[in-house]
């Protein structure tokens, strides 16, 4: 150990007499491991992220929505644009998995306290909509069946219509109207902790029981009662929701009348299969990033092993010199070999350092994060130790084949 | 008379240029007693070189047998060689050979940092030994600042580190001045004195006559072995 040691410490002074050549030596290795490095923890980072959406509710979720659009082609007699109904909520709901399935219309509507007034938007809503929307209440009372039966004029509010209707006041308790219409508030909903996706105010809503809302706001269907016009499924954490959307599917064509063959007049998005390709990309992209940074690792390798080489034969005097009094083969091959996996060592630390610093710079957007681990640290560390053997050997070898009275008469 | 310490038989190193063969040395026998100072003379070609190579173990004979203090170098491994050297045998070059960008004290200690086990005290051994070719006071300066006689004397220093029993010194006024060639040449002579064996590479009568014994090779063969009167 010590003499190994003592064989390290010679090879770092002889290092350190050419520092600026050193360096630029270990280039290579410092950009290689380091790009390996900041490379994985971006994966690693990006894989996590992905993992927590995965097991979200919002990426269990399945959202029906009409797709008239897609009937391009008929004629507008054809078939009626027939809205969503409240069996189809409760079909969807008796399939096995389903832990929330939630039917809802919707209008952008004015509501008014009696201080102040501001645009937002009404959902109708049924008991399921708070679980597959994941959201709770912070105050108050949820929606239930009385309410829906009796159609009542009773809301819940969101923390924005809160803060800007009611400032001061609790308004649990109080008159909300919406479209000229009084609303009594029940309960405050908590504040979502999920992005919404259009970017707007996700805590800007007013819910009302769906029959409130159809009767009062929205207005009927001139063909069904019952009309709804989306709908949320949520499946449990171990469902199998392709198998869900699969039945969602025959249910609504059944519902709805329309053939195998036919084209629906409906799409059901499921976020998950979104989300698994968006892993799938990424994956390929950080396999993609990572060999890139394995191949300049090994250029940085090559490029050891290259000034290695023109060290050796700058230096055949002294081998010879070293041979000739005191040195034996086995220690001229560990001299030059120790002094390619320093320099390894240290483009190594330098590589990992540089790696760790990538997460400072200002370019990476808030959705983007480095997790840095042990594991690819350690790989890339290992793999730079590796290339100084690797590549430390051919020189090392040259070295110590030297023959002692040539090495001297070489100028 | 004591056992030779050197001892060469028959001794024949053949090289190959192309496809002439060059005799470096022809049938060579030759005794060096201990403790005695042997100037080994010729002019270049004459196979004094492929000697020195032979003596100090950095080269095989093509036949013939060599044996240095009792033990036949043809029996040893690489390996054996460099550790026989190391211990046995000091070099001095004509060029010096030190590494330049280490310090006078570190040069000396060369030898014994491939001593196994470790060698302890280095730095104090090699410090004795720059006192000894008198340049205790040098010991932290570069070989770039010292003059040629300093930077010998260093290289003289380093063969004596690893306490050998033969000093193989290789022209090593070459590269000198004749002031300070014979300044060196004292030294040398002292050291002997002290009872090491001295072997001296040279085509110069001069540095020949410190010695107490003059070979002088022509053509890879002995053609004169004359032993200097020693005054009693």
């Amino acid at each position: 150990m010590r003499r190994f040691l003592t064989t390290l410490g010679l090879a770092f002074s002889s290092l350190i007499e050419h520092p600026m050549r050193s360096f630029l030596t270990s280039l290579g290795v410092i950009i290689g491991v380091g790009s390996v490095f900041a490379v994985l923890a971006i994966g690693e980072g990006s894989s996590r992220q992905l993992m927590e959406q995965a097991n979200s509710v919002s990426t269990r979720t399945m959202t029906v929505y009409q797709d008239w659009g897609r009937q391009s082609g008929r004629s507008s007699q054809a078939r009626p644009r027939k809205p969503f109904v409240e069996s189809d909520v409760e079909e969807f709901r008796a399939i096995p998995g389903v832990i929330a399935a939630s039917g809802q219309v919707g209008r952008n509507v004015s509501a008014v306290s009696e201080t102040a007034d501001w645009n937002s938007t009404l959902t109708g809503i049924d008991t399921d909509y708070l679980a597959a929307n994941d959201l709770t209440m912070q105050r108050g009372r949820a929606i239930n069946y009385v309410d829906l039966d009796q159609r009542a004029t009773v809301a819940l509010i969101g923390q924005t219509i809160a803060r800007t209707l009611y400032r001061d006041q609790d308004p649990i308790g109080q008159r909300i109207k919406v479209n000229n219409i009084p609303f009594e508030i029940v309960g405050i909903v908590n504040s979502s902790d999920q992005q919404n996706w259009r970017g707007q105010d996700p805590d800007d809503f007013i819910l009302a029981p769906l029959t409130t809302a159809r009767n009062r706001i929205t207005g009927g269907n001139q063909y069904v009662s019952s009309h709804i016009e989306s709908i949320k499924v949520v499946g449990g954490p171990d469902a199998n929701l392709q198998r869900i959307q699969a039945e969602m599917d025959i249910i609504l064509k059944r519902s709805r009348g329309i053939n195998a063959t036919e084209t629906p007049d409906y799409r059901i998005f499921n976020f998950a299969a979104n989300i698994a390709a968006r892993g799938k990309t990424q994956q390929t992209i950080t396999i993609l990033l990572t060999a890139i940074g394995a191949i300049c690792l090994l250029v940085g390798g090559v490029g050891v092993m290259n000034i290695m080489l023109v060290s050796v034969s700058e230096r055949t005097r002294e081998i010879g010199l070293r041979m000739a009094i005191c040195a034996k083969k086995s220690d001229i091959l560990i001299q030059i070999l120790s002094e390619a996996i320093v320099l390894c060592f240290f483009g190594g630390v330098l590589g990992l350092l540089a790696g760790y610093s990538v997460s400072y710079l200002p370019f990476w957007g808030d959705d983007m994060t480095l997790v840095y681990a042990a594991q690819p640290a350690l790989l890339a560390f290992g793999s730079s130790m590796l290339i100084g053997v690797v590549f430390g050997f051919l020189p090392a070898y040259h070295a110590a084949k030297l023959n002692p009275v040539e090495a001297f008469r070489h100028e | 008379m004591s056992n030779p310490i050197i001892s060469c038989r028959n001794l024949t190193k053949i090289y190959k240029m192309g496809s002439t063969e060059v005799r470096a040395l022809d049938d060579v026998s030759l005794d060096i007693e201990e403790a005695d100072f042997v100037a080994i003379i010729g002019s270049s070609g004459s196979g004094k070189s492929s000697l020195m190579n032979m003596l100090g173990g950095l080269d095989k004979p093509t036949s013939g047998d060599v044996f240095i203090a009792g033990q036949d170098m043809r029996g040893l491994s690489s390996s054996a060689l460099a550790r026989f050297r190391n211990e046995t045998i000091g070099f001095i070059f004509q060029q010096f050979q030190l590494l330049t960008k280490k310090s006078a004290l570190k040069n000396v200690t060369l030898p014994l940092q491939y001593r196994r086990p470790r060698y302890a005290g280095q730095l104090e051994r090699a410090q004795v030994c720059l006192d000894m070719v008198g340049l205790g006071d040098r010991s932290h300066h570069k070989p770039t600042e010292l003059s040629g006689g300093q930077q010998q004397r260093v290289a003289i220093a380093r063969a004596l580190a690893g306490e050998p029993k033969v000093l193989l010194a290789d022209e090593p006024t070459g590269a000198l001045d004749s002031k300070t060639s014979v300044d060196i040449m004292r030294l040398m002579q002292e050291l002997n004195r002290d009872g090491i064996t001295i072997i001296v590479i040279t085509h110069d009568e001069e540095v020949a006559a410190y010695a107490n014994r003059v070979i002088e090779f022509r053509d890879g063969k002995i053609i004169a072995d004359k032993r200097k009167e020693v005054a009693a």
